[in-house]
């Protein structure tokens, strides 16, 4: 979790998806194959380039935050196998970006533990002192509390969605208020 | 038992207090005398201000604030509220908070169109956006995506600030008051929305948006004898409009013409200025934005007019094209408080130029205004089949007159809607005129909604020849440019 607190500013850049952003996060995890020994192949790189920046902004980011945490010296010296690496890049990114803005992993405490957990399950780890059930307990309260926090957020919008809606569509049809000028 | 209906029902008629919350009794006096003048039209609705006392002290603040505001900035040095405007965007606008944190840099920040606002618009309205006092103005679709905006009284009335910075580039300053009619905006269609109302903010001056259409008329003289009781300070309009209002014996001469929604030809404005012996203002304005920006051939181009308006020109991948060079026009910012633009890509195109003290945006191409000719040989103007095809459920259309005058409507709605689709265009054109409506896919990009083959006669009108005794004179003769 502390490693979440300095991230590299490069880790933290735009990801390049089309003719925006800076950052290549395909290359990132090429390094970050080659770090723990594998080749990488074009091939299965590239999920980690993007066409829509609307929507695959936030998990590509989130790639970076996991690229950054797992070449930690503590995951090198334990041994992760490159196939699992490369699993938890493809699998939890879109799990978490559905739920959570990449900044929120940095700036919110239950946020950072919670992708640290993950990271950690997902490589068949658990934190020291704790037991196998005790470490999945603690996951999915996080991810339970996060979830009803997004389930919470996404009803509040509906509603706010349809009352502007409604306050719209309560206007009889051209009773607007006066301009100047008209489009 | 019936079933509550899913849809929300109109809000009841407003009342009188309803629509001018400040109404005094010259207020009313005017309103009295713009509707039961012997020679008034046929007001077919009804609209106000709904300005309380508040909003119409904020409106002139606002005035006075858009008066003394300075538009230097330039593409290396961009406004000092644009990073603060992007935080609170993607702070409090959904759209913007599903895609995360704000960028680092600007241009790294998706761009959107009107696609995406029409996709979903509630996406794009603030959390802190009150929704009591919400209003509406509905977009005609030029691009093909007609579109309700979220506004306010006090935003649509902040209009006039931006029309009043306009003006003074031309030397005028709108002196119209109490028991004087500020404004009459002109409508040229078979179905045009008209009604009455006064400015607060202009001590309730008289504000006047009629039909010249004739069918809103007893007598089609009625028109410039209405127009000559009135006196005008000011008229706004279309092309279409103005090209009508050159037609009437009108002696009374305005202090300046607004001119919006549609590309003002060359041409039809000389033949204005002349007629009219005052500025014509060619304004670049839309609904998602107001006014952006004032043609001022003194510059080469459009002057911009917001100081909270932020504009790029960016080429189709999105990239930010150098001053001189053309691309779409991208809008940041803006006064409508309930749409705060972000990199909104209009669909025109110019170019920036920083030379002169203002930026100024080159060689716009907005939306040239387009008819077309019916069966009986008059011109409906592509307004009047945005009105009539309304009630249709159509995404999407375009509607092309080939030489030989045949209609083609081609729509990516239900293929189901094609009968009733092209019943509402022979009823616009007439019964036997050759008509085909088809359903279809967009490919993805824009749409020229409306185009024509046939040569249009108004882009080269005969105005009436100036009646030779004028009942009155301007009553400040507008001066020169001021650059």
């Amino acid at each position: 979790m502390h490693r979440l607190t300095a991230v590299p500013p490069d880790f933290l850049d735009e990801p390049r998806i089309g003719t925006r952003g800076t950052v290549r996060v395909d290359a990132v995890v090429a390094d970050l194959i080659r770090h723990y020994g594998g080749v990488p192949e074009a091939g299965r790189l590239t999920v980690f380039t993007g066409q829509d920046p609307g929507r695959e902004r936030n998990r590509l980011a989130i790639v970076l935050l996991l690229a950054w945490l797992t070449a930690d010296e503590w995951f090198a010296s334990h041994g992760v196998p490159v196939e699992a690496l490369l699993s938890l890049l493809m699998e939890a990114p879109p799990e978490l970006a559905r739920q959570t803005a990449s900044p929120a992993f940095l700036t919110d405490p239950d946020r950072r533990e919670e992708i640290t957990r993950l990271t950690l399950a997902r490589l068949d780890f658990r934190p020291a002192g704790e037991s196998p059930a005790q470490a999945q307990d603690r996951l999915t309260s996080l991810s339970a509390t996060e979830r009803a926090r997004v389930i919470a957020a996404a009803r509040a919008g509906e509603l706010r969605a349809r009352a502007i809606r409604e306050a719209l569509a309560k206007k009889a049809a051209d009773e607007s208020a006066d301009k100047y000028t008209r489009e | 038992m019936s079933q509550p209906s899913p849809f929300p029902e109109p809000d009841p008629e407003p009342t009188e207090a309803e629509r001018y919350p400040t109404l005094t009794a010259a207020g009313r006096r005017m309103l009295d005398f713009l509707k039961e003048h012997p020679h008034a039209p046929l007001y077919r609705n009804q609209s106000g201000n709904h300005l309380t006392a508040a909003e119409v002290a904020q409106v002139r603040q606002f005035e006075e604030e858009v008066a003394a505001a300075r538009l230097d900035w330039k593409p290396d040095a961009p406004p000092r509220w644009r990073d603060a405007f992007v935080a609170r965007t993607y702070a409090e606008v959904p759209h913007y908070r599903k895609l995360g944190g704000a960028p680092a840099r600007f241009t790294d920040i998706p761009p959107v169109s009107r696609a995406d606002l029409s996709h979903d618009l509630t996406a794009f309205v603030p959390d802190s956006a009150p929704l009591e006092r919400m209003i509406n103005f509905r977009t005609s679709g030029t691009t093909g995506h007609p579109l309700l905006l979220p506004s306010q009284p006090v935003i649509a009335a902040s209009y006039l600030a931006f029309h009043k910075r306009a003006l003074r580039r031309f030397g005028v300053t709108l002196l119209a008051g109490s028991g004087e009619v500020g404004v009459v905006l002109l409508g040229m269609q078979k179905k045009c929305f008209t009604y009455v109302s006064v400015t607060p903010s202009q001590n309730e001056a008289g504000l006047v948006k009629m039909n010249l259409h004739p069918d809103d008329w007893r007598h089609p003289d009625d028109r410039a004898l209405y127009l000559d009781s009135l006196k005008p300070e000011v008229f706004a309009g279309d092309p279409i409009s103005f090209a009508e209002l050159l037609t009437l014996p009108l002696n009374w001469r305005p202090r300046a013409l607004l001119c919006t929604s549609m590309a003002l030809l060359p041409g039809l404005r000389r033949c204005l200025e002349e007629r009219f012996a005052c500025p014509v203002l060619d304004l670049y304005s839309m609904n998602e934005s107001g006014p952006i920006a004032v043609a001022d051939p003194a510059t080469g181009g459009h002057v911009l007019l917001q100081h909270g308006l932020y504009v790029e020109i960016l080429n189709d991948q999105g990239e930010v094209l150098p001053p001189g060079e053309r691309g779409e026009v991208t809008l940041t910012g803006g006064f409508n408080f309930c749409l705060p633009l972000l990199r909104y890509r209009t669909g025109d195109q110019a170019a920036l130029d920083f030379s002169g003290p203002e930026p100024v945006l080159l060689g716009l191409s907005g939306r040239p205004p387009v008819r077309y000719r019916t069966a009986d040989g008059s011109w409906i103007n592509n307004i009047e089949i945005t009105h009539a095809l309304r009630p249709m459920a159509l995404p999407q259309w375009t509607v092309h007159q080939a030489r030989d005058g045949g209609v083609v409507l081609h729509h990516s709605g239900d293929s189901a809607l094609d009968g009733p689709v092209r019943n509402i265009l022979q009823a616009l054109f007439g019964a036997d005129h050759p008509l085909e409506v088809i359903s279809t896919s967009f490919p993805e990009g824009k749409i020229i909604q409306y185009t024509t083959g046939l040569s249009d006669p108004a882009a080269h009108p005969a105005p009436a020849a100036a009646p030779s005794g004028r009942s009155s004179e301007p009553r400040i003769q507008s001066g020169p440019a001021t650059r």
